[in-house]
């Protein structure tokens, strides 16, 4: 019997988006040299790295056939439980920081059984999260004895340095923790049995419940992934801005969303990628920072050219995948092949 | 059946009976609420979710979703509320603002229905092009100095406190309620989110039927971003910002399931009261308004698991009473009894 | 046969149909016509056609040449089901297609452009007329596929259908339903109205068509009166035309079982949702049939015993373990795996690739590496049963949904196999797959009962019962009351105890 093997498919959407990638360095790069400086592209990540931590995790809720629209409410939530539970209540910092994950993680779990146990809709089980992780920062933040729209500040050294210290002198460390964190994902999600369980999971949950995998577990722990990545986020966002508000982060869900979807995540579930999420997140995150800078397009502004990226990609894919227009494409190829071979002979 | 028994058995009874009850208790922890002024003021105030609600709720019932309406909201706004700065008559300005509705609705519908993309996802992109042009229209900065008379307008009344813009939503939704109820045509929304394959096989436009409701809901939109602009008198960059959530939260308060095909227009203008009063009601509760969000997801969050958990069980008795009566025992215990 | 027929005009007519998608073709030129009164019996495998025809002739899907006439006028081709309803053509599919949220009544006049009263009038007549009885205010969702069938039927007639597709339509059905169903049919065939009778049940033919058609890869090989042929026939017009009966003349006592040895799977008073009061015993290398028509509590038995449903009562011991009541996971574990009935729904990961699919049931063992998953685990497994079964794959990757219908039954026995079964639980192995695909299906079996792995084999096709079954129970109303040994295990034996004639059975 033949061997049969593993072969790489021919079209590949994580090279497209490297591609994309590339793109968006020759054209930025070419238009203004300042675009490649290490320092500057470095610093540049500062501003869209909780959306490709969180992005990445959130992959594994859209594979399961779930959204998870709350996670940028958790944001808020972690941090101002640092800034509170360290300021009023004088936890030590790392204390605090470890409160603010087991917060966290507790909301992604119960909006996580709601959505399992209790067969909700995953979108209205976390758009009422959002509503009340959000609420709930704000009720933390009265628990304060800052007013709540100066943030707490203040915070130690040892807590200001995971975002100040730079490896190499060059890469920020948060940068670092992105970086282990996508391997984590990628390991999890492509090369661990947990991983496998939450792709069948997301293709045919009925199936994989014949197949003897707990359905509900797995869908549950993805909510709590994403809930926890949402707070890493929250801390690093709190270190690097060294103020703990009860509203950071709350305009993101959209950018999270854009780039989970544009990472070829199917929004159905059963595919999607770590790798594709991070590349898409960071093609969104150059393009924002990008624009400006070598186009002075305001910052303002930059909602159009991800809406289009979004829009294009999604129509594009939609007709990439109708038959009439495959089989058009076919006759088209035909066509010229069979043009070029007359006039080949037309020619001889 | 009894008419006034379907009345009560309807989803958006419960929703109004909530509503009700909300008032009530408020009233009894705190009298100085129940004056005419409170109440319609409840009612005065969500005439903006009301409309974007409705408009939402269109496209919930195909089995689809709108995200953009925040933001169709917010650069109609913009859009009427600088003609009008600008001197243009009403008439033109509103005209102009919901034919960019239409527009929208056009867009949306065509990525949704025709091109079979997730609605949640285009939508979503259409939302940030639409953010952008906002800025592109303004240059970032707000529309502001709108004609004394287009805001003042806002705050006449016309039957007892309540506003025309308010009796005028109200009208409008009992219109379309009876126009979807009483039509032929009307069903067709259901029943393409019921059950799109079955909608196909009997004979209704599925794609013309989404396109529709797409449209509805951009034409809402707009009416809501025109009606925004002349209560708050004044347009950010950052007007309808989460209307879409809110909207979406609404719906699903006045007993619209997201899955579609159930629910009224009715449903979603009372949820849409529901989500403007809770803050409101708040404040009289002796609550600050920082408790809103909370307490809104709290409510939220309780009647979907709720709902979904009482379906289930429905269903599972169901199905389980169906296997029962087929086996030999439980056709001797039916005749047994 | 048919009643009142004048040799006219047929009613429909469907003239050298042509039909691709992409660049797949799926109709090859089909003829057919359809005289009114006439129930035409429409027969074939899965992606044969029929479907893809029957859509066409709707008007969900346009064909690419030949005509369609009805009454003789050309069916004018517009995307959208309008203008075939107009016609007088109406389709209840597989499926019902009901709006589960609206109420019978609002299910069966949506659509329709008259006033809502005269509607309702007439739908009351109609009913009365037919004698059938329905809430018209209950909710579409509480009702049996039976009385949703009888609510599209409705919808049909209301229509003044003169020709009614019906697909499938006792494949979900209890005993008493397709009595009363078929009783429907004949009144509508009085009444001249025509019906294409879409069907994968042979037995069916010789009971209510009037003629029959079968469709094979895109093209019809057999059409005309019933009466003209015997079932042998039908069964050839199905398979491919090099393909070869696949005979296996006394498969049964190749091995002769050991009825001494302890049971591998006993089942004590076994009851649940569906079934009741069930007692079996299955032993080491036997392959235990249990036959009975859909809906006599097969299934629910299986899936209860594999952890999917509450348990009533009674108890389930395997190996001598009383694994009652357990999760999938532990039922699995333990040496149990099932082959679930309804594949598309709970069997296979269409948009996952055939190793992942093989794998899915044996993940939780050790085999498959404890924190990350072992590659070379995985390929070994799916190549050993891509081998073993002949499975055609272009490789390890290829998705599983691209695959024929009997690939795709191989790859899920080939799932449940992998966690090292000592018994298996086929639930309709060969349903929906070709003749060629069930002869690797029933050499897999047999290849199984060589190994030692014990095999309970669910199945409502009383000829594949006879060919492979050591012994035989029939379940009858979710008991079972009936047990057959070797050559008591014959057709009218099962057929009987199936539908609850006979009792007991012969037992040795």
């Amino acid at each position: 019997m033949k061997n049969l093997t593993k072969k790489r498919p021919a079209f590949n959407w994580t090279a497209f988006l490297v591609l994309l990638l590339i793109l968006e360095f020759v054209i930025f790069g070419g238009t203004n040299a300042k675009f490649l400086k290490p320092a500057l592209l470095m610093t540049s990540a500062n501003d869209f790295l909780p959306i490709c931590i969180i992005s990445i995790f959130v992959t594994f809720v859209m594979i399961t056939g779930g959204i998870d629209i709350q996670v940028a409410s958790i944001i808020g939530l972690t941090s101002i439980i640092i800034g509170v539970a360290w300021q009023d209540f004088g936890l030590n910092i790392w204390a605090a920081v470890l409160v603010a994950i087991l917060v966290a993680a507790a909301g992604g779990a119960l909006s996580g059984f709601f959505v399992a146990y209790c067969g909700v809709q995953a979108m209205v089980v976390t758009l009422g999260g959002s509503f009340l992780y959000s609420g709930l920062a704000l009720l933390v933040s009265t628990l304060s004895s800052t007013e709540s729209y100066q943030g707490i500040s203040g915070f130690p050294a040892s807590f200001r340095w995971i975002t100040k210290y730079k490896v190499f002198g060059v890469v920020p460390f948060q940068i670092c923790i992105f970086l282990v964190l996508l391997v984590i994902a990628y390991l999890l999600l492509h090369k661990t049995k947990y991983g496998r369980k939450v792709f069948l999971v997301g293709v045919n949950q009925s199936a994989a419940e014949y197949s003897g995998i707990n359905s509900r577990r797995i869908i549950m722990s993805t909510y709590i992934l994403s809930a926890v990545s949402a707070a890493i986020a929250g801390v690093i966002l709190t270190s690097y801005l060294g103020t703990a508000k009860s509203d950071l982060g709350s305009g993101l869900t959209m950018n999270i969303i854009t780039a989970v979807v544009l990472g070829g995540t199917l929004s159905t579930g059963g595919k999607g990628s770590a790798i594709g999420t991070a590349l898409a997140a960071v093609i969104i995150g150059l393009l924002r920072f990008g624009m400006p800078l070598c186009f002075k397009v305001n910052t303002q502004y930059l909602d159009i050219p991800i809406g289009v990226l979004l829009v294009v990609v999604v129509v594009g894919r939609s007709l990439a995948g109708n038959p009439n227009v495959i089989a058009k494409f076919a006759k088209m190829k035909e066509r010229f092949k069979g043009g070029s071979a007359k006039s080949g002979s037309a020619e001889a | 059946m009894n008419r006034t028994k379907k009345i009560f058995k309807a989803r958006e009874m419960t929703s109004f009976l909530f509503l009700m009850g909300l008032f009530i208790i408020v009233g009894i922890l705190n009298p100085s609420f129940m004056s005419v002024n409170n109440v319609a003021a409840c009612f005065n105030t969500s005439v903006v979710y009301t409309l974007v609600a409705v408009g939402m709720a269109f496209t919930i019932f195909v089995g689809e979703i709108d995200v953009s309406v925040g933001s169709n909201l917010g650069f109609v706004a913009t859009v009427v509320g600088s003609l009008l700065r600008d001197g243009a008559n009403w008439g033109f300005a509103f005209t102009v603002g919901i034919i960019i509705g239409i527009i929208i609705g056009l867009i949306n519908g065509w990525g949704v229905a025709i091109m079979k993309v997730p609605s949640l996802i285009f939508t979503l992109g259409t939302n940030g092009i639409l953010r952008g042009m906002m800025y592109i229209y303004t240059g970032g900065a707000w529309v502001e100095n709108l004609p004394k008379s287009f805001k003042d307008f806002s705050a006449v009344t016309l039957i007892g406190k309540f506003t025309v813009y308010y009796c005028c939503a109200v009208i409008l939704v009992v219109l379309i309620h009876m126009a979807l109820t009483r039509t032929r045509r009307g069903r067709y929304f259901w029943a393409v989110g019921d059950n799109a394959g079955g909608a196909e096989l009997v004979g209704i436009p599925v794609v013309r039927t989404k396109v529709m409701a797409y449209v509805i809901c951009g034409i809402l939109s707009a009416a809501a971003g025109i009606i925004f602009c002349s209560r708050i008198g004044f347009v950010t960059s950052a007007s309808g910002n989460g209307y879409e959530m809110k909207a979406v939260a609404a719906c699903v308060l006045g007993g619209i399931s997201l899955s579609g095909g159930v629910g009224t227009v009715i449903g979603a203008a009372i949820g849409a009261v529901i989500m403007a009063s809770i803050s409101y009601l708040l404040v009289f509760m002796g609550f600050s308004s920082n408790y809103d969000n909370a307490i809104t997801g709290i409510i939220l969050i309780t009647i979907v698991v709720f709902d979904a958990l009482m379906q289930r069980r429905a269903a599972v008795k169901n199905r389980r009473a169906r296997l029962v009566a087929r086996t030999a025992a439980g056709t001797a215990k039916e005749a047994g009894e | 046969m048919s009643g009142t027929e004048e040799k006219a005009a047929p009613l429909l007519s469907i003239r050298n149909v042509y039909k691709s998608f992409g660049l797949n073709e799926v109709l090859k030129g089909i003829d057919m016509d359809v005289m009114h009164g006439e129930v035409l019996a429409l027969i074939g495998g899965n992606g044969a056609g029929k479907s893809t025809l029957m859509k066409i002739i709707m008007g969900i899907y346009t064909h690419d040449k030949g005509e369609l006439l009805f009454h003789g006028e050309e069916i004018v081709q517009t995307r959208g089901t309008a203008a075939a309803l107009a016609k007088g053509i109406y389709m209840v599919p597989q499926e019902p297609l009901l709006f589960p949220n609206m109420t019978v009544e609002e299910n069966i006049l949506i659509g329709f452009t008259q006033s809502k009263a005269e509607l309702h009038k007439e739908l009351v007549e109609t009913m009365e007329e037919i004698g059938w009885n329905l809430d018209l205010s209950r909710k579409a969702s509480s009702l049996s596929i039976a009385e949703q069938q009888l609510v599209e039927i409705l919808r049909g007639i209301l229509r003044h259908a003169q020709l009614l597709i019906l697909d499938e339509p006792t494949s979900a059905l209890t005993f008493d339903e397709v009595k009363s169903l078929f009783r429907c049919v004949s009144d509508l065939q009085a009444k001249g109205i025509g019906i294409i009778y879409i069907t994968h049940r042979l037995a069916e033919v010789f009971e209510i068509a009037t003629h029959v058609a079968i469709m094979r890869d895109g093209m019809i090989t057999i059409q005309g009166p019933v009466g003209g042929f015997t079932r042998e026939d039908l069964v050839k017009g199905l398979l491919p035309p090099d393909a070869e009966m696949t005979k296996h003349a006394g498969a049964v006592s190749v091995k002769n079982v050991d009825y001494s040895a302890a049971p591998v799977l006993e089942l004590k008073n076994f009851s649940g949702y569906g079934f009741s009061d069930i007692s079996l015993k299955v032993y080491p290398g036997e392959i235990l049939g249990v036959a009975g028509v859909v809906g006599a509590g097969r299934t629910e038995m299986a899936t209860t015993i594999f952890g999917m449903d509450k348990v009533l009562g009674g108890s389930v011991l395997l190996g001598g373990a009383d694994i009652t009541g357990r999760k999938t996971k532990q039922v699995i574990a333990a040496g149990l795996n099932y082959v679930p009935e309804d594949r598309h729904l709970n069997g296979l990961f269409k948009i996952c690739d055939v190793a992942a699919n093989t794998t899915s049931s044996a993940l939780f063992s050790k085999m498959m590496g404890s924190l990350f998953l072992n590659r070379k685990a995985e390929h070994d497994v799916t190549q050993k049963y891509v081998d073993s079964f002949r499975t055609k794959v272009t490789g390890h990757d290829q998705l599983a949904g691209s695959l024929s219908g009997g690939n795709q039954q191989k790859i899920v026995i080939g799932r449940s196999l992998s966690t090292t079964p000592k018994i298996v639980i086929l639930d309709e192995p060969t349903r929906g797959i070709d003749a060629a695909a069930r002869g690797d299906v029933y050499s897999i079996i047999h290849q199984l009962r060589e190994e030692g792995v014990s095999i309970l084999l669910i199945s409502s096709d009383m000829e594949e019962i006879m060919e492979l079954a050591d012994r035989a129970v029939t379940m009858y109303q979710g008991r079972i009351n009936a047990e057959f040994r070797n050559d008591d295990i014959n057709q009218d034996n099962l057929m009987a105890a199936s539908f609850g004639i006979l009792e007991g059975g012969a037992d040795a």
